[in-house]
């Protein structure tokens, strides 16, 4: 056996030594078996496997993106069990509570502006990690099922940060939460039962602080772990990350691999301490909104839905409510789930944008949705008027299916175009109507938060003026 | 590949462990400042947030400084301060029993919550009163009934003279005492309390009447009587409720405090003069053809603060005075009635209305014959006297009432009263105006009615959509346009090079 085993053998010869022999590490290894073993013989380094591919520690090929979003749910749970022993989830309370981590409370302000800021931060690096895998090809065959898990995860970053999005109790939190779950009124038949049951009554009030409270401290962590835990183990069962090539390689090249220790783990903890000082600054100078207390009676004119609802808040404005609620998100949920087992060519997994051509073909279908998106929005916003044009119609129809119909059919116009005039491939085709999708959600949602001012109407950035609504 | 970053990667861990230690470091020592700025900044929030909440909820009773008004405590108090937050809690949230002070709370009925609460608390311990006056009068909620109102002797007599006059009379008083402040001087209601000249109300039994008295209403602001009122006062009471229609209009006269005012609101009165007002009453109230002049002794000291606040809010019937309620709130017509009082010490004797040259809002020739009229009327030569009072008085005299303007406080007639709150004094101002503007129409014969129309008919021209456009606009739409059109060029050019 090694040296390294008879290290471990031997017991310590002082008290103090026995002590660290047990709990502290036995010197880092000098050679690379040593530190394979150490990999494996310890409980958070066995996540990874002994040796990596050197070239998946590329940065610009991850992004860390997937370590990031990790980072960010540690940071979310220890800053969540602070946060939590200084609050009472009660509308009486709630509220002072909050106020009484500003006032009375050491730490308490840059403890939930670090919740606040990673949870919000979170949401973009789990949507990035999701995009970086689709570019890279990381859904594909053996990956599928990761890639399921990954897209429920997303769901559960979604849930969770719009649970805690009520707790502060003020009127951003009381409004966005009733615009929010009203969405689901629209799901039908049991769309109106599925509301009174989240919100445990039928309005915001006592029931719906207590139902997401429980839900964000107990229910989507726990769950959460538990399906982290299961993408980790499915990455080392589905042989780890995808191997980055270049666009021009034809064929796979021969996989080199360095040890775990020190390669990935020393870029692991800079990159994990880098960021830890990144978003202490931030929430050092950068407090989390906070506005008055929840008023029933006093609605903010526009009433927005949290920042990342506002894509289909938008949508809800252009569609009839059961297309734009449910419809859509549904068809757009399920492609998502599906992708793995309809965008299935492996030849190109590990090629960012599959190809040199996908590379170009993702840039114009990037500017071809910045140009449409908006100009779908003005022009359904100021001269597309279908249920005027279609007023025998039922609202679902003329407002609804008429105006799905021509979206859709405008995509598969788009696909046609880039099949016959581009000579794309399927993987391409797939590709470009992704990206157009992606960039047609960033840009409904940049438009919800930025252009919408009072009644929902257009407005500049600089010119929405802040209005309340008496009710 | 090589893996040449090592000692990249080990500077910006280092770098960055050590951004995080002293960043720690600084934190700490700045927390406790943090936290004393982050309670004070709550404190100005809160009795900010409170003094709001004080002039609509606590002002009608405990008065504009939180002097306390007739029987009701004073609040501004040094002992009420230092007392501690339960107690004053619990009173503001269960009201105090005995007394005319409700329960506030929501759990019993009443509009404030918890947090709402606990800001009143806040204000009383560390309110500034003089602020919270500044509010009430900025926000216009300053009430414009005194709490307890004087009634002449004579009326009371006359109201004893009565049949069964007596029991009437003290009901009357006590009235006067205790409920004007919430029902009104007329009876009609205020925002915080139904009409008692109510035939409805009137309908109701003496049991019933008596019960709402003893007991109170819950969820209103009428409290129980029972411990503050005598068996015979509760019984005068309801006496004048059921005959409320023999008691003579305007018996409870109107108030004559002045409006209160402040920077604020006199900035304000200012500015929605300018706007409103000032061409047809002059830009410095001196009055024109086509409206009396405003900033005159004789005016200012005959008219009190309510009776221009109705003549503003009702307008003058049969005059050019529109009503302005609709187009103007409250708080603005107070301050309004509070920057044309604050005329009064420099106010001239005599008006000197227009300037020079004819109507300041007229330069168009068909103003000359208008031009030369006001210049007479405004030396003094030929018409005289200031222009609301009727033409003919000696402008030499000019303290003389043209119309026989009444000492303020008598009672009597008031048949010409609007039947509003403001009561005698009010109509009698409007009546002063009334004729007015009916010298005013003289004066300026029929060209008062082409003037041009009313300031607020005055349509604004839409300018052309490329003017509107601003370079933030531009750039934004530009921008976007360039960057997807950019975008597409480049991929499809990549796509045209590119072998299949």
């Amino acid at each position: 056996m090694s040296e390294q085993d008879q290290i471990v053998d031997t017991p310590a010869q002082t008290f103090l030594g026995r002590i660290w022999q047990a709990l502290g590490p036995t010197g880092l290894p000098s050679d690379d078996r040593g530190r394979m073993r150490m990999v494996v013989d310890n409980l958070v380094l066995h996540l990874h496997p002994t040796k990596v591919p050197t070239r998946t520690l590329s940065w610009t090929y991850t992004w860390g993106l997937g370590g990031l979003t990790s980072l960010l749910a540690v940071i979310l749970v220890l800053t969540g069990i602070f946060l939590q022993m200084n609050y009472t989830p009660s509308p009486s309370q709630a509220y002072l509570d909050i106020l009484s981590l500003r006032t009375n409370t050491w730490f308490g302000d840059l403890l939930r502006n670090l919740h606040h800021w990673s949870a919000n931060l979170l949401v973009v690096t789990a949507f990035l990690h999701l995009l970086r895998v689709f570019f890279t090809g990381g859904h594909r065959a053996p990956r599928a099922t990761n890639w399921i898990v990954g897209v429920l995860m997303l769901l559960l970053v979604l849930a969770a940060n719009f649970t805690g999005y009520l707790l502060p109790w003020d009127q951003l939190a009381y409004w966005a939460i009733t615009v929010g779950t009203s969405i689901i009124n629209y799901v039908p038949i049991v769309g109106g039962f599925l509301n009174r049951l989240l919100l445990g009554g039928p309005e915001v009030g006592a029931p719906t602080l207590l139902n997401f409270y429980s839900l964000h401290i107990s229910f989507i962590p726990v769950t959460m772990v538990m399906l982290m835990s299961l993408h980790f183990w499915r990455v080392r069962k589905d042989g780890g990350l995808t191997v980055p090539r270049r666009a021009k390689e034809s064929e796979p090249p021969k996989i080199e691999r360095v040890t775990t220790i020190p390669h990935l783990v020393r870029r692991e903890l800079v990159f994990a301490v880098a960021w830890i000082a990144i978003l202490l600054a931030w929430s050092m100078l950068v407090p989390a909104p906070l506005e008055g207390i929840a008023n029933p009676d006093l609605s903010p004119n526009p009433a927005k839905a949290p920042w990342y609802f506002l894509g289909l808040q938008e949508l809800l404005l252009h569609f009839h409510p059961l297309v734009a609620a449910v419809i859509i998100p549904g068809l757009a949920l399920g492609a998502l789930l599906l992708l793995p087992f309809y965008d299935i060519q492996i030849s190109s997994v590990g090629v960012y944008f599959r190809s040199l051509r996908g590379r170009f073909l993702s840039l114009l279908a990037l500017g071809t949705a910045l140009l449409i998106t908006p100009a779908w929005v003005l022009l359904d916003e100021y001269l597309l008027d279908w249920s005027a044009w279609l007023a025998s119609w039922p609202s679902l129809i003329s407002n609804g299916l008429v105006p799905l119909a021509v979206v859709v059919l405008g995509l598969v116009a788009l696909d046609e175009l880039v099949k016959r005039g581009l000579r794309a491939t399927q993987e391409e085709r797939i590709l470009f109507i992704f990206v157009f999708l992606v960039t047609a959600l960033v840009v409904l949602t940049a438009i919800g938060i930025f252009f919408r001012g009072p009644g929902m109407s257009l407005y500049w950035p600089w010119d929405i003026p802040t209005t309340h609504l008496s009710l | 590949m090589k893996i040449s970053s090592r000692a990249v990667e080990f500077s910006i861990g280092i770098f960055a462990t050590l951004m995080i230690a002293t960043g720690i470091l600084l934190y700490v020592f700045q927390e406790p400042g943090r936290i004393a700025a982050a309670q004070e900044a709550q404190m100005r929030t809160d009795l900010d947030e409170a003094m709001t909440l004080y002039a609509e909820n606590c002002a009608v009773c405990h008065g504009i400084q939180g002097e306390g008004i007739g029987a009701t405590p004073a609040l501004n108090s040094e002992a009420l301060a230092q007392s501690d937050y339960t107690s004053l809690e619990k009173i503001i949230a269960r009201g105090l029993y005995g007394t005319a002070m409700p329960a506030w709370s929501k759990e019993d009925g009443g509009p404030l919550s918890d947090y709402q609460i606990s800001q009143m608390v806040t204000l009383i311990q560390y309110g500034d009163w003089q602020q919270v006056q500044d509010r009430i009068v900025n926000l216009g909620l300053a009430p414009r009934i005194p709490f307890a109102a004087e009634i002449d002797p004579q009326t009371l007599e006359d109201v004893a003279a009565l049949p069964g006059g007596d029991i009437l009379s003290q009901g009357l008083q006590l009235y006067a005492a205790e409920c004007v402040a919430c029902h009104g001087a007329d009876g009609s209601g205020t925002a915080l309390a139904p009409a008692i000249n109510d035939p409805v109300l009137r309908e109701k039994s003496a049991d019933e009447l008596e019960r709402i008295l003893r007991n109170g209403v819950a969820g209103t602001l009428m409290a129980s009587w029972d411990n503050v009122l005598t068996d015979d006062e509760i019984i005068a009471l309801i006496e004048l409720v059921q005959r409320w229609d023999e008691v003579p209009a305007g018996a409870i006269p109107a108030p004559e405090q002045p409006v209160p005012v402040t920077a604020e609101s006199l900035a304000l009165g200012s500015e929605l003069y300018t706007a409103n007002c000032s061409r047809c009453h002059g830009p410095e109230g001196q009055g024109t053809p086509r409206a009396p002049a405003l900033n005159v002794k004789s005016f200012l000291s005959e008219t009190v603060d309510a009776a221009i606040q109705q003549i503003v809010a009702l307008g003058v019937p049969g005059s050019a005075m529109p009503a302005w309620g609709d187009r103007l709130s409250e708080a603005e017509i107070m301050a309004l009635v509070g920057f044309i009082r604050s005329w009064e010490p420099n106010a001239p004797e005599v008006a000197t209305p227009a300037r020079g040259g004819g109507p300041w809002w007229q330069s168009s020739s068909s103003a000359g014959g208008q031009s030369s009229a006001a210049q007479g009327a405004g030396r003094g030569g030929g018409q005289g006297g200031p222009p609301w009072l009727r033409s003919g008085s000696n402008n030499q005299a000019p303290s003389l009432p043209g119309g026989g303007i009444p000492s303020s406080g008598a009672s009597g007639q008031g048949n010409n009263a609007p039947g509003s709150a403001a009561g005698q004094t009010a109509a009698q101002g409007q009546a002063a105006h009334q004729a007015g503007g009916q010298a005013a129409q003289t004066a300026s014969g029929h060209q008062a009615g082409a003037g041009g129309g009313p300031p607020w008919a005055v349509a604004e021209q839409p300018l052309p959509w490329y003017q509107q456009l601003d370079w933030r606009q531009a750039a934004l739409v530009g921008s976007t346009a360039g960057l997807s059109l950019a975008l597409m060029a480049v991929g499809l050019v990549g796509l045209r090079r590119l072998p299949q």
